[in-house]
């Protein structure tokens, strides 16, 4: 059997651990429209897996020119075909895209990722998994800086916008271990953590907040598996949002 | 004038770091993220190294600059590739030069302070740039770029298509690597040489005229064209 089919088979079982669970959200009637047309934003630290993630939506390999992406460009608009496990298929335009590098320098200048992500319906935090296992989630840390920019940058941002985090990188996290429950486990109380981090961080947006998934840039059934899950997440959130708007 | 490395992000670290080719330092300590030019880049653009290809990539001279920056002082941003990172992406060397009206950049920073691998990356961008080899075309475009003279637009040696913010620039870069000079003025020489020809012609539509008339002309209209 394959590294990587082995890889994809702990990854479910990871995922179907009772602390992870709740990261993966039902599959709503209604998601295939709303997902259509929607405009996303890809930002996160260098090294993250943003490039990876665009040529994963492009339906490419990862690039063949590989770089550190040191300028914001555009990128052509593009079509998202994703088909959900019940074959319905989701089309995502991708309009407007632009890529811009993870450093902090980036993200606090003007054109950087506030340009980014000003006209985004939906965005996409890309970490790894080291990040959440080096809990850089926490005060002072980048992962929290970073939640900290999110903070003062959503007033800017379309009414509406959603935040979700992919957590890329679990391959290289399953292939370093062999007892898969303990793993489970371990990432399941972390993911509690940032889960709280966040809301307390983004509060009184903490609305905003879809949760975090789990992914693989690399790992193409991983992939395929966790961005079905968090189309519906994403989805899933929105429609808990509206209604809860509604109720007031 | 200010003159700084740029450093390459090998162990992708969080900030990009800056060299005056002894201290090393954050970047945002020198240049203020939030201050730096729309479309500032610390590197080769993507578009760049895809058009060109990795046989042509060593070649890429990037150059930006930004009249008019914080007053009159001029921002020139000169980037090359510098190896890989951790992780096999490539990344990129910069010179950075914050000038006062009139300077231009002088390419004679040290690079005392760098790591070994930068050094080596840093000697050969110098050595390309002070050179006079006429055949280094990546080196003319930056040496055209300096020359340029352009009050407030921001400008690059080579044209992008997919940058965010629009820059005049000098050169196009072709598949494969090949660098063509942009002819920008080429509507300004048009434009005078449509002007020749109608004078030419009015000139010449009015003699015939005049001859053809059964009145003798009386008065002779002067027309004046000024060329600018």
């Amino acid at each position: 059997m394959s590294l990587a089919l082995t890889t994809f088979r702990a990854f479910l079982l990871l995922v179907s651990s009772p602390g992870a669970e709740k990261h993966l959200a039902r599959l709503v009637k209604g998601v295939v429209d709303w997902w259509a047309g929607k405009k996303i934003a890809v930002i996160g630290p260098t090294a993250s897996g943003k490039d990876s993630f665009l040529a994963r939506l492009q339906n490419q390999d990862i690039p063949r020119v590989h770089s550190n992406s040191p300028m914001g460009e555009k990128i052509k608009s593009f079509r998202v075909k994703l088909v959900l496990s019940n074959r319905q298929s989701i089309d995502i335009t991708c309009k407007g895209v632009i890529n811009v590098g993870g450093e902090t320098d980036y993200r606090d200048a003007p054109s950087g990722w506030l340009a980014v992500c000003q006209d985004a319906d939906v965005v996409f935090y890309m970490m790894t998994i080291k990040d959440l296992a080096g809990s850089k989630f926490l005060r002072g840390r980048r992962i929290r800086q970073d939640l900290d920019w999110l903070l003062t940058a959503l007033p800017h941002l379309k009414p509406g916008v959603l935040i979700h985090i992919l957590i890329n990188k679990i391959d290289e996290e399953i292939e370093s271990h062999t007892d898969y429950r303990a793993l489970a486990e371990e990432l399941a109380k972390k993911l509690a953590a940032l889960d709280e981090t966040a809301i307390n961080v983004l509060h009184p947006y903490e609305a905003v907040y879809t949760g975090a998934t789990l992914i693989s840039m690399k790992n193409k059934q991983i992939y395929t598996r966790a961005i079905n899950n968090v189309l519906r997440s994403v989805y899933a959130a929105f429609h808990g949002t509206a209604k809860r708007q509604k109720a007031r | 004038m200010r003159a700084y490395w740029i450093l390459p992000n090998r162990d992708q670290s969080d900030a990009i770091l800056a060299s005056d080719g002894h201290d090393i330092l954050p970047l945002r300590q020198i240049l203020d993220p939030k201050l730096r030019p729309d479309g500032f880049a610390h590197g080769v653009p993507t578009e760049l190294l895809e058009k060109c290809g990795p046989k042509a990539q060593e070649e890429i001279l990037f150059a930006q600059r930004f009249p008019g920056w914080n007053g009159d002082k001029t921002i020139f941003c000169l980037s090359s590739l510098a190896g890989i990172d951790s992780s096999g992406r490539a990344v990129h060397l910069g010179l950075l030069f914050i000038l006062e009206p009139g300077e231009r950049p002088q390419f004679d920073l040290p690079s005392s302070g760098l790591s070994k691998e930068d050094r080596v990356y840093a000697s050969s961008l110098i050595r390309r740039m002070a050179s006079s080899r006429r055949d280094d075309i990546w080196a003319q475009s930056v040496h055209d770029l300096i020359e340029f003279r352009s009050d407030r637009e921001p400008a690059t040696n080579v044209a992008l298509e997919r940058s965010v913010v629009h820059f005049q620039a000098l050169y196009a870069v072709g598949r494969g690597g090949s660098l063509k000079k942009l002819h920008w003025r080429r509507p300004h020489v048009t434009a005078i040489a449509l002007l020749i020809f109608l004078a030419v012609l009015s000139v010449c539509l009015s003699v015939r005229a005049c001859e053809q008339s059964s009145h003798p002309a009386i008065h002779v209209g002067v027309a004046t064209w000024h060329f600018s």
